[in-house]
């Protein structure tokens, strides 16, 4: 039977637009639907190495490399200090509870060839990799909303989308689901599932004219994501840089914080940054060149992430809480994994759900362990730092940090920090005691 | 290492890391370090890290208790315990 596309992927961020590359490049018919007119401005500014291999694959690595965006080499903690420690031993501030930093170099990477990522402009970064996916064929159309997906035809899926005052169907073997947050086929289908415990608000804006060097644990680090502690329960400040003047700074709490603050946008940003008083006295510094933006409704799972002639990618299939920058990453890499899945459906032309449990499998053994990083992170509050302090632990820590998640089991620093935390939980005397975070999460299937 | 070994290095490390050397000379073996605040929270990362680096000893996570935190004899204690299990592991 014939099809308009073999694949029609919903949605042109970066999930959609790798799984267009890698689609197109293999010599499938692809075609992508974005609701949006690029470039449009998008949360989720830094990456993590992990993202290079997919870069290199698809071949947009040069032409994200010739946009010029600052080079991330590394990523940094800090918090407020205690009082009662010499000047020689707060030169040494990495050791200090709440304050860490590492270097993506420290640990080699596999099919990793460089030892840095970037801080991205996305509506820059997510327009290369849509004309990159173009260039290879894929046919992109932009301003074009998809309303629903028709699976009812076992030789097909159509998908209507609306064109001006029309609404047109297009036909195609299967269907990607990449719509990100908006989460396309999870809200048609009924498998969207919010997660119990992470109901987190951020607030985020753009800086120009931080001085980056005021707030660094040192001044070779500036260019680092800087991950800022607050002193109020789970909640903390992300610092990236978007130009070599212009800083994203934006504050992640829960949502109740905000509920009862019962502020502006701007106040309630300020009141919390306020509480680093290091940090805030930079930023007044500084002149705020976009409005004030908020992400909420934030963390979903679904229960079902392919299906018959459908799989789910990006964000569209999980989201729990930007901590470590995972969201690029997930997008490109799921787009990575479910390729060989899809590649396999058309050359047995079997579209069954079965036809892609491989994807299915790495893919939620990958989330799983970025969910269970980011809870045990959480829960851990500063203790964190001191496992990126221990020389025991370190390089695994790295290795998730460089979002090494899909391939093999739980990392074992993971496994410490779960049981580390259990310890500090079960020991009232405990010196960490007091510092667990207030988010806790039992062990679950992702 | 021995408990008379491990003993002077810890009180030297405290005295000079959180008391700015002791000037008058009260840091005693059995001075509550956690009750007086010189030791806390915060700071144990620092004494974890020089137990690490200088000692050799990796004290486990799970054990960084008020019991075994408590007073430079405490952690004499608990740090001479782990040394001489980890050359009974040679």
């Amino acid at each position: 039977m014939s099809v308009d596309y073999d694949v029609v992927i919903v949605g042109g961020g970066p999930a959609g637009s790798t799984a267009a590359a890698y689609l197109a490049k293999a010599g499938l018919s692809v075609a992508v639907f974005e609701g949006d007119n690029f470039p449009r401005p998008h949360v989720g500014e830094s990456l993590v190495p992990a993202t290079t291999r997919c870069l290199l694959e698809t071949g947009a690595m040069d032409k994200v490399e010739a946009a010029g965006f600052p080079k991330k080499y590394g990523a940094a903690w800090t918090a407020t200090t205690s009082p009662n420690i010499n000047a020689d031993l707060a030169a040494t501030l990495t050791h200090e509870l709440g304050t860490a930093d590492i270097l993506f170099k420290e640990r080699d990477q596999p099919g990793t060839d460089r030892d840095y990522t970037f801080h991205v402009d996305r509506s820059k970064f997510d327009l290369i990799l849509l004309k990159h996916a173009e260039s290879l064929g894929a046919k992109v159309f932009q301003g074009i909303r998809v309303l629903r997906a028709d699976f009812d035809d076992p030789e097909k899926v159509t998908v209507t989308a609306r064109m001006g005052r029309h609404e047109v169907g297009v036909t195609a073997k299967m269907v990607i689901d990449a719509s990100g947050r908006q989460t396309f086929l999870g809200r048609q289908l009924g498998t969207k599932e919010s997660d119990p415990v992470f109901d987190q608000y951020a607030i985020h804006t753009w800086f120009e004219g931080l001085d980056r060097s005021e707030v660094a644990n040192s001044p070779e680090k500036v260019d680092y994501i800087y991950i800022h502690f607050l002193p109020i329960t789970d909640t903390w400040v992300w610092q990236i840089p978007i130009t070599d003047t212009v800083t994203s700074i934006g504050v992640v709490t829960q949502k109740k914080q905000f509920a009862e603050a019962n502020l502006d946008r701007e106040a309630f940003f300020w009141k919390f940054v306020e509480s680093r008083p290091d940090l805030a006295a930079a930023l007044k510094k500084t002149k705020r060149v976009t409005d004030f933006k908020v992400e909420a409704d934030y963390s979903y799972a679904m229960k079902e992430i392919c299906g018959d002639r459908y799989v789910l990618i990006g964000d569209a299939a999980r989201f729990v809480d930007p901590i470590f920058s995972s969201g690029v990453s997930v997008a490109l890499n799921s787009a990575r994994l479910v390729t060989d899945d899809i590649l396999k459906a058309f050359a047995n032309d079997d579209f069954s759900k079965a036809s892609f449990a491989t994807y299915e499998k790495t893919i939620r053994n990958g989330v799983r362990n970025w969910y269970e990083f980011i809870s045990v992170y959480y829960r851990l509050n500063i203790l964190f730092t001191t496992f990126v302090a221990d020389p025991r632990y370190r390089l695994d820590v790295i290795k998730m940090l460089q979002g090494e998640m899909y391939d093999g089991g739980k990392p074992e620093a993971l496994r410490v920090m779960q049981e580390t935390v259990a310890a500090v939980e079960a020991d009232p005397t405990h010196l960490w005691h007091p510092h667990l975070g207030n988010l806790r999460v039992a062990p679950v299937d992702a | 290492m021995t408990l008379d070994e491990v003993t002077p290095r810890i009180m030297k490390f405290i005295s000079e890391s959180f008391l700015e050397g002791d000037p008058k000379g009260e840091l005693t073996e059995t001075t509550p370090l956690l009750e007086w605040d010189v030791l806390n929270s915060m700071n144990s990362a620092l004494l974890l890290n020089y137990l690490r680096e200088e000692l050799h000893v990796d004290v486990p996570l799970a054990s960084i208790n008020a019991a075994n935190f408590r007073t430079v004899a405490a952690i004499s204690l608990l740090v001479s315990g782990l040394t001489a299990d980890s050359a009974e592991g040679v």
